[in-house]
This record gives structure tokens, C-alpha cells and sequence, in this order.
């Protein structure tokens, strides 16, 4: 067995007991009201069981990640799947201080299904190892994306909290405008991580089925000297074509339901082949990701915030509140270092400049400034628990913009790290 | 209005202090925790019937302000990534129809350099000097002469506090607690039965710091705006050339250029017959000019000073000039020939001779011909006039035209136009343009040993940015304040006994849990149990 096979083992491990984690983390909170024990003991000791599972399974993240390297020979954060991947360790890691730090076992019935979540979502993409291409061969890779990406799990650490937060204070019970829009939201916000969900099951469940379908687009160029090119581009997917792309032809589409061709054609203004098959991604997600929230609706009869909102009883609201600046706090110089001094340092040896206004780096700055007006707003001008808890969310959607949508929708020279 | 802002303790605060600058008792009636920003202190910014000048600073020092305007340059920096940035009308019409032309229209294509966007960034420039000296001279004036007795107001409307009875002597009481203190690293300052503990007051100047950097580094951006303090060129060097570097004394020779490829057992499935690059290499050589530089049919003298293999990422550097790998390419290009000269009656041969593409020598002595160089183009082409020019630099096409005296020739000599390569002699019907002088002379390559082309142009792009150590100290001290302020807690203690009643506070500017933590453990060591969490005192001010 090769050392990255060992390390595909390691991670499968990790992703296991993570998923168990999360489990005794939800028996030591939601178990507090069975009969016949002491809740303040059953938590505790839950909790410790529960603590004691993440820790291993950051364990076998941390040998995956070594192994990995080793069997390699460069370290694995130069794709998206490595990334990722690295991201949730990253997030583990910064949960591991925060628990040391504030012994509270609910902050992990938050943390590790964000964990698991983004381990399964690395999943989806390729996992062979890229040589590296001359730009990426730097020590700096090594610093730069691991340092951004600490910092940004400690943001993520900060969004949990924050949203834990929201779901502890956001009153169930009233009907009043001013609830029912904060009960929205953060039924808003459940939604779209169930819509994450989604897109992973749904990339998993037809990729186990072994689904395919083939496009061919033709482009025409006009080049320098007036000669036209005629350039074929070919695109797979891995998801029945809802969208095919503009302007292209059907070379194979296998069968699902009945649907044999797809429906609809992707609007010209969406440039490329891959961005038929992205959109189509995108169509899928939302639509399994509905049928997901349809469903978990119709078995608890209500929206999922009051689901879970009468398990955070216990649970003093100015605490989250500490926990979630307290994270976002240690992350932010982290994030500078990472994300914007590191980066400008490789920038400035690679390309030879430190600032070049590309995409991922403008979002990196957006980031940054959005963060930094997160703490004046906090310690300048009091804004502290709800208002609070909405910028942490807020400030974790940017994140995943600038990790993913950057490349998604807007490339750059950072596109070597693609969807 | 007039306002008695005399405090009880005899006092004169400046008007809308909020706490007492002596003995810290609230001027404002209320039952809530204390509001401990800035310690209570007024600041200039607060100042009534305000000059025109005084509008200003209060518009900039306000916090509020400063966050619209990052919001609006936040909002802005997004705006510009929308499209790429920086090409003209028709590219942005061409490829994104009308939304791409509106884009372009509003300025937003070149959002970056706009003025409005540099307007953005001076203002928070200006917001980040002006809010930090609203805040910092007072906020260090109050930290530097604190009273140890303090109002038991102000003691007891900490966010964290304790009120509870004592036995036994209260001085004693007090000389032990701070003992205990001591060991937790606190600064204990005692008067009588009434105690000051203070630790790492150097972490409220963190975020003061850390703008200090920003302003450095805003300052280093402008700075980058003075002519001749940034220089960026790309200049082309082929395989065993060297080339003046832009815009300096320094010339560079590309002694050689490699380019390596991953082989297929290097390679995953999914990249397996892709070309993938695994590295790019000038070895490239540093020359200074000691003496005729640039002037022109005079070979400069020129010094080594420094050999280095330049691979991206790993750009030569040499006395605040940086030579960086950006390209190449493996068009090959002819670098020199060596022909002959043939007598095309009796078939004798003279020669051959050097000629290179770059810099050729303007006369030749060749057997009984002198050639006189009259002009060259590297890639000749014909304009709309119909006479001779070139298109680039690059020996794509390369001509030259020779004034040739010798046996049979017109004495004052004859034009002989001549083109190396074979395809372009056929192209440009060498023989009809030379007429007379072809039937007599011939000036051609006798096989290919005498043939030179260099099969790789390395692209190396040349930065001088004297700005940017200013940049990196900028951004170091940036560093500096935002670890100082984010990992350090300023802690303040104060406590005091009135006839058996200890009245305890503690304030810091962070991290109440660690506070109440930490006094618990206090008192916890006098005796006195109680649960970190019935120390707070309520509310969310800090």
C-alpha cells in the first residue's frame, strides 16, 4: 500500500469519527433533559467522550495530511480537494483551542458537522496529486495557504458560534415583524447549508451510479493575422444535463427517469463550456437541497431553527457571544498574516509585484476590511450579541465567496486552483 | 449651556466627561454597567461650539464614519471584479454585450487607479491618523494617573464585580490579595484598604499601532506615484544574448534557457498527454556598464557583477533592481549567419563572413568585395507606400541592404539587398529587387553549418520599487499592533474595604470570561468561593 493510499484511509477515518463526534456532542447537549440524570454530570461527561472522538479524529486528519505530504512530496493544499481538505483540519484545529479555552460542548454540536460537512465537500473533487506548475513550487505555498486558511477557520469557529447564537435568542414563540424577519433569516441560513448538503449527495449519489453525459462546443476565433480558428471543446458531466451548454452538441447523455437530452440551453452570456456544467451543478444543488429541507420539514412540522432552538435552553447567550468574538479575535491577525502580508510577499517574488488588484486578492481584502469593520463596530461602537452574530455570518459567506465563488464565477491568475 | 462638571472629589473634568478622570465616579445617572471606552475620558473630537476645523476632525475621528467609508470601499473593491479590469471599450462590449459596455461606461473597468477609488483610500488614511490622536492622547493621559481609591460606584458597575464581607484586618487583607495578584503577573498598587492590580497595559496601544502600520503602508502607496520610484519593463533575451536592462546601466546575458516538462510517470491519469511545465530557468548573468553606455556603434565595456539562475519565484535580485522569470518563448529566431560571396561568372567563392542579427558591423572586407552596410530590418515588410520598413525587433524577417564595391562593380557600388532565410528570398523575389547586380554577384549561405538560430526568448521583467521596503516595515508594524491587541488582555482590578465590606471590580478591554476567571481565582485563594459566572455583573458593555 502506498503512503497516499494510507493517507485516503486516514481521511476516510477522520471523516467517521468526526461524524461520531458530532453525534456525542448532540447526546451531550440534547441528553441533559432525559430522565433520571444529572444534566450538569451528563454533559460533562458527554462531553468529554465527545471531545475526546474529535481529537482522534484530527488525529487521522493530521496523518492524513502528513502522509499524504510525504507520499507526495510537496504539501497537499495545491488543489481544491487538498484544500479543502485542509480547511476543515484547519477548523478542527482552531475548534480544539476554542474548547480549550472555553470547555463548552455545545460549540462542538456546531463546529463538527461544519467539519464534516467541508470533508465530504472536498470529496467531490479529484483527488489524484498535481505536480506542482513552476508558480506553485515555493516554499510560500507552504505558509501562505496555511496560514489564510487557519485564519479562516477560526472565522469559521466565529460563525458557528455566532449562528448558535442567533438560534439561542431568536424568539420561537413571537409573531411580531421583528421576529418572524429573524426567524427567516436564520431559517435562510439553515436552508443554505442544507442546499451544501445537498449538492454533495447528489454529486456522490450519480457518481456511485456512474453517470455520464458528453458535450462538444464548437468555438470560432478570429486570431491576429485575420485567420479563423476553429477551436472544439469538449465538457463532461457528471449530473444529468438540465442546462447543456451554449451553443453545443450532444455527443452521449445517459438515461435518468427518461430524461435522455437535456431541456434547456445555457444563456450565451455565459462564457465557456464550463459554464453550462457549473450551472447545471448549481441547478441540482438547489434542487436536492429543497427536496432535503421539504423533507426535514415534513417530519418535524415545523422550521428547523424551532427544532433546534429549545436544545440551546441552557445555554447563557452572552457566552456564544464571547466565543464567537473571541474566535473571530484570534483569527483576524492570523487572516492578515495569511492571507494579505504572506500573500503579498509570494506575490511580490512570483509575479513581481505585491498588490496586482486580481480577484482572489481584492476578495481577500474585502475579507479583511469586512472583518476589521466587524471589531470597530464591537468595540468602538458596542454593537454586541444579535447585530453582532449577523456580521460573523455574514463575514463566513464572504470567506466561502473568496475560496469559492472567486473561482466559480470569476477566475484570475488564482484559477489554477479551479472547480 | 453651562455644565458643572465639577466632580465631588473636587475634580474639574473637561465638560461631557463621563467618568470622573480622578476618582471615576459615573457623571451619568444609571444603573447599568459602566461604559469604560476610552476610560470615561472626553476627547477633542467631543468639543463644543466646534470651528470650522474642529467640524472636520469630529467628521473623521468618528468611528461610524470610518466604517462607511471602508463599506463603500469594500462595496467598490467588489464592483471591480465583476469584469476583468483594465482593456478598452470594444473588448468589454465584444465579450459581455451591454451589461459589459454599461460597466465600462461607469468607469468601473478601470476602477482601481479611478480617482474616486484613491479619494476612498486617502480618507481612510486621514480617518485612521485622526481617529487613533482622538483617542489615544486622552485614553494614555487617563491610563498614566490613575487613583487607586476609586468611587464605589464605579467599582461596583464593573461588568465583572464582587461585594461581599471580610473579617480580620482590612489592610492586611489587602497586602495578601495583592500578593496573590503579584503572582499572576499584575502591577499592585495598594493605599491603605484600597487596591489598584494592573496588567498588560500595552495592549491598548495594539490597535494605535496597528494603524501606525496602515498609514505607513497608505503613505508607501503614494509614495509609489514619484516619478522613477517604480520602473517595470519586460524585455526579451534570446538564448546566448545580452541585452541592456531598461531604464538602468545593467545589461543581462541569458547564457541559457531551459524549460522542463513532467514526464508521463510524473503524471496522474486525468493530466497524462497534457503539457505540464515543471520549470522555467534563465541562467542568466548580471553585467554593469563601466564605460560607453549607450552610445550608439560603440560596444559598451562591461563588468560582471552577479550570475544567478532565474526560475519563477525565484527572481534575481541586485542593489534594488529585481529581473523576474515571466515567460518565454520557442519560436526559434534566427541569431546570426555566415555567407559567402560568389562570383556568379567564374563561380569562385570569397568568404564567408559574420553576420549577426544584432548589432552587425557596418563594412566588410570579403576576398576583392567591400560591403558596406546601408540599412537592415529584422522583419521587413513592405507598407502601403511600397517602401521597406520593419514590423518588430524580433530577426522574424531579417533584410539587409548592402552597398557592394569589387571586380565588375560600379565604382561608387552597387545596392545588393539580401535576405538570410530562404523563404523570404522567394517571398520577396530577392533576384528581381537586386536586377543587374544579381547576374554578377551572389551572397548566400553555403549549407546549414552556417546557420545560428537560438531556439528560446526568455521574457524577463525588470522592477525597481523603492517604495517597497516601506511597504513590508508598514506592514510588519501592522503585524506588530494586531498581535499586540488581539492576544493580550488589558486587566484592571480594583477593590476596596469599607468597614468590613469588600467592593470588588475588574475591567478589561477583552475576554470577560478570562477576567472573571481569574478574579475568581483571586479571592479563591482569600477564602472566598464563588462561581466565575455570579461575577457578572450583566449587560455587554466593555
Amino acid at each position: 500500500m502506498s503512503w497516499i493510499d494510507f493517507s485516503g484511509h486516514a481521511y476516510l477515518a477522520a471523516f467517521v469519527l468526526y461524524c461520531f463526534a458530532f453525534m456525542f456532542y448532540v447526546i451531550s447537549i440534547a441528553g441533559q433533559r432525559w430522565s433520571n440524570r444529572d444534566s450538569k454530570r451528563h454533559t460533562e461527561r458527554w462531553g468529554r467522550i465527545a471531545f475526546f472522538t474529535s481529537s482522534v479524529g484530527l488525529a487521522g486528519h493530521l496523518t492524513f495530511f502528513f502522509t499524504r505530504w510525504y507520499g507526495s512530496g510537496q504539501i497537499p493544499t495545491s488543489n481544491m480537494y487538498e484544500f479543502m481538505s485542509f480547511l476543515a483540519m484547519a477548523i478542527m484545529i482552531a475548534f480544539t483551542i476554542i474548547y480549550l479555552i472555553y470547555r463548552k460542548p455545545i460549540l462542538g454540536m456546531f463546529a463538527t458537522p461544519l467539519a464534516v460537512i467541508i470533508v465530504a465537500y472536498a470529496s467531490v473533487f479529484p483527488k489524484d496529486v498535481q505536480p506542482l506548475i513552476p508558480s506553485l513550487n515555493s516554499y510560500w505555498l507552504k505558509i501562505h495557504v496555511t496560514t489564510a486558511a487557519l485564519g479562516e477557520a477560526f472565522f469559521a469557529v466565529g460563525f458557528a458560534a455566532g449562528l448558535m447564537y442567533l438560534l439561542r435568542v431568536v424568539d420561537y414563540s413571537r409573531k411580531d415583524a421583528k421576529a418572524r424577519k429573524e426567524q427567516r433569516w436564520v431559517e435562510f441560513t439553515l436552508y443554505v447549508i442544507v442546499v451544501v448538503i445537498g449538492f454533495i449527495s447528489i454529486v456522490f449519489s450519480f457518481r456511485g451510479a456512474g453517470y455520464e453525459a458528453h458535450f462538444t462546443q464548437e468555438n470560432v476565433m478570429v486570431d491576429e493575422q485575420g485567420q479563423t480558428i476553429t477551436r472544439v471543446e469538449q465538457v463532461q458531466y457528471d449530473l444529468p444535463p438540465i442546462f447543456k451548454p451554449y451553443n453545443s452538441q450532444v455527443v452521449s447523455v445517459d438515461s435518468f427517469l427518461g430524461m435522455n437530452k437535456p431541456w434547456f440551453e445555457t444563456p450565451s452570456w455565459m462564457n465557456g463550456i464550463n459554464a453550462g456544467r457549473k450551472l447545471n451543478t448549481v441547478i441540482w444543488s438547489i434542487i436536492a437541497g429543497s427536496l432535503l429541507y421539504g423533507l426535514l420539514r415534513l417530519v418535524f412540522r415545523k422550521p428547523l431553527g424551532a427544532v433546534i432552538h429549545p436544545h440551546m435552553d441552557g445555554v447563557k447567550p452572552s457566552d456564544l457571544d464571547e466565543i464567537s468574538y473571541r474566535a473571530i479575535a484570534i483569527g483576524f491577525p492570523v487572516f492578515t498574516l495569511g492571507a494579505l502580508i504572506f500573500a503579498m510577499i509570494w506575490a511580490n517574488e512570483a509575479w513581481g509585484r505585491f498588490w496586482g488588484w486580481d480577484p482572489k486578492e481584492v476578495w481577500a481584502l474585502i475579507t479583511w476590511l469586512f472583518y476589521s469593520v466587524y471589531l470597530h463596530f464591537r468595540l468602538s461602537r458596542g454593537w454586541q450579541g444579535i447585530r453582532s452574530a449577523w456580521l460573523a455570518v455574514i463575514g463566513f459567506v464572504i470567506v466561502w465567496f473568496t475560496l469559492i465563488g472567486v473561482n466559480l464565477i470569476i477566475a484570475g491568475l488564482h484559477s489554477y486552483a479551479g472547480v | 449651556m453651562f455644565q458643572n462638571t465639577k466632580c465631588e472629589c473636587g475634580h474639574q473634568n473637561p465638560p461631557d466627561t463621563l467618568l470622573c478622570e480622578s476618582c471615576g465616579k459615573p457623571l451619568v445617572e444609571s444603573d447599568e454597567p459602566l461604559e469604560m471606552r476610552y476610560d470615561g475620558v472626553a476627547r477633542r473630537s467631543q468639543k463644543r461650539n466646534p470651528n470650522p476645523l474642529d467640524r472636520v476632525w469630529s467628521f473623521f475621528s468618528s468611528v461610524r464614519i470610518a466604517v462607511i467609508i471602508i463599506i463603500i470601499t469594500l462595496i467598490g473593491a467588489a464592483l471591480g471584479t465583476i469584469y476583468p479590469q483594465g482593456n478598452n471599450a470594444a473588448y468589454y462590449k465584444e465579450t459581455y454585450g451591454w451589461s459589459g459596455e454599461l460597466y465600462h461606461k461607469l468607469g468601473l473597468s478601470s476602477m482601481y487607479d479611478s480617482w474616486w477609488f484613491v479619494c476612498l483610500l486617502v480618507m481612510i488614511g486621514t480617518s485612521l491618523v485622526i481617529c487613533s490622536l482622538d483617542r489615544v492622547l486622552p485614553l494614555y493621559r487617563a491610563l498614566s494617573k490613575q487613583q487607586i481609591r476609586k468611587h464605589l460606584q464605579f467599582i461596583t458597575r464593573q461588568k465583572t464585580s464582587y461585594v461581599g464581607t471580610i473579617e480580620g484586618d482590612a489592610e492586611q487583607w489587602v497586602q495578601s490579595f495583592g500578593n496573590h495578584l503579584k503572582r499572576r503577573r499584575y502591577k499592585v498598587h495598594i493605599d491603605g484598604t484600597a487596591l489598584l492590580a494592573e496588567k498588560n497595559r500595552f495592549s491598548r496601544w495594539g490597535p494605535y499601532i496597528n494603524h501606525i502600520g496602515l498609514i505607513i503602508l497608505l503613505l508607501a502607496l503614494l509614495a509609489r506615484t514619484i516619478p522613477h520610484w517604480t520602473e517595470e519593463n519586460t524585455i526579451a533575451v534570446r538564448d546566448g544574448e545580452t541585452v541592456q536592462v531598461t531604464g538602468t546601466d545593467y545589461y543581462v546575458k541569458n547564457d541559457k534557457f531551459t524549460v522542463e516538462y513532467y514526464n508521463e510517470a510524473e503524471l496522474p491519469d486525468m493530466l497524462k498527454q497534457q503539457e505540464r511545465p515543471k520549470l522555467y530557468e534563465t541562467k542568466a548573468i548580471l553585467y554593469e556598464c563601466v564605460s560607453s553606455c549607450g552610445e550608439p556603434g560603440i560596444e559598451p565595456e562591461l563588468k560582471e557583477v552577479k550570475q544567478y539562475d532565474i526560475t519563477v519565484n525565484h527572481p534575481m535580485s541586485y542593489k534594488g533592481v529585481k529581473l523576474y522569470q515571466i515567460g518565454y518563448d520557442d519560436e526559434p529566431l534566427l541569431q546570426s549567419v555566415r555567407p559567402i560571396i560568389e562570383d556568379v561568372k567564374t563561380g569562385q567563392q570569397y568568404g564567408p563572413f559574420d553576420l549577426p542579427m544584432k548589432n552587425p558591423k557596418t563594412s566588410f572586407e570579403v576576398g576583392p568585395y567591400s560591403l558596406e552596410l546601408k540599412a537592415n530590418y529584422m522583419e521587413f515588410a513592405l507598407n502601403e507606400e511600397g517602401s521597406p520598413v520593419t514590423k518588430s525587433r524580433d530577426p522574424k524577417a531579417p533584410a539587409f541592404i548592402f552597398i557592394v564595391k569589387g571586380p565588375g562593380l560600379d565604382e561608387n557600388g552597387e545596392p545588393y539587398m539580401y535576405f538570410p532565410l530562404e523563404k523570404d528570398k522567394e517571398r520577396f523575389s530577392q533576384d528581381k529587387i537586386n536586377q543587374a547586380i544579381a547576374s554578377k554577384i551572389q551572397i548566400r549561405v553555403d549549407g546549414m553549418d552556417n546557420v545560428k538560430f537560438s531556439s528560446y526568448t526568455s521574457y524577463l521583467l525588470i522592477r525597481v520599487d523603492r517604495a517597497l521596503p516601506f511597504v513590508w516595515v508598514g506592514l510588519g508594524i501592522c503585524m506588530l499592533g494586531l498581535l499586540m491587541g488581539a492576544y493580550w488582555h488589558h486587566r484592571r482590578i480594583w477593590l476596596r474595604i469599607d468597614e468590613g465590606t469588600l467592593s470588588l471590580g475588574a475591567h478589561t478591554n477583552k475576554n470577560h470570561f478570562g477576567m472573571r476567571s481569574e478574579t475568581a481565582w483571586a479571592l479563591e485563594q482569600m477564602g472566598i468561593t464563588v462561581e466565575s459566572d455570579k461575577l457578572d455583573n450583566g449587560g455587554y458593555n466593555s
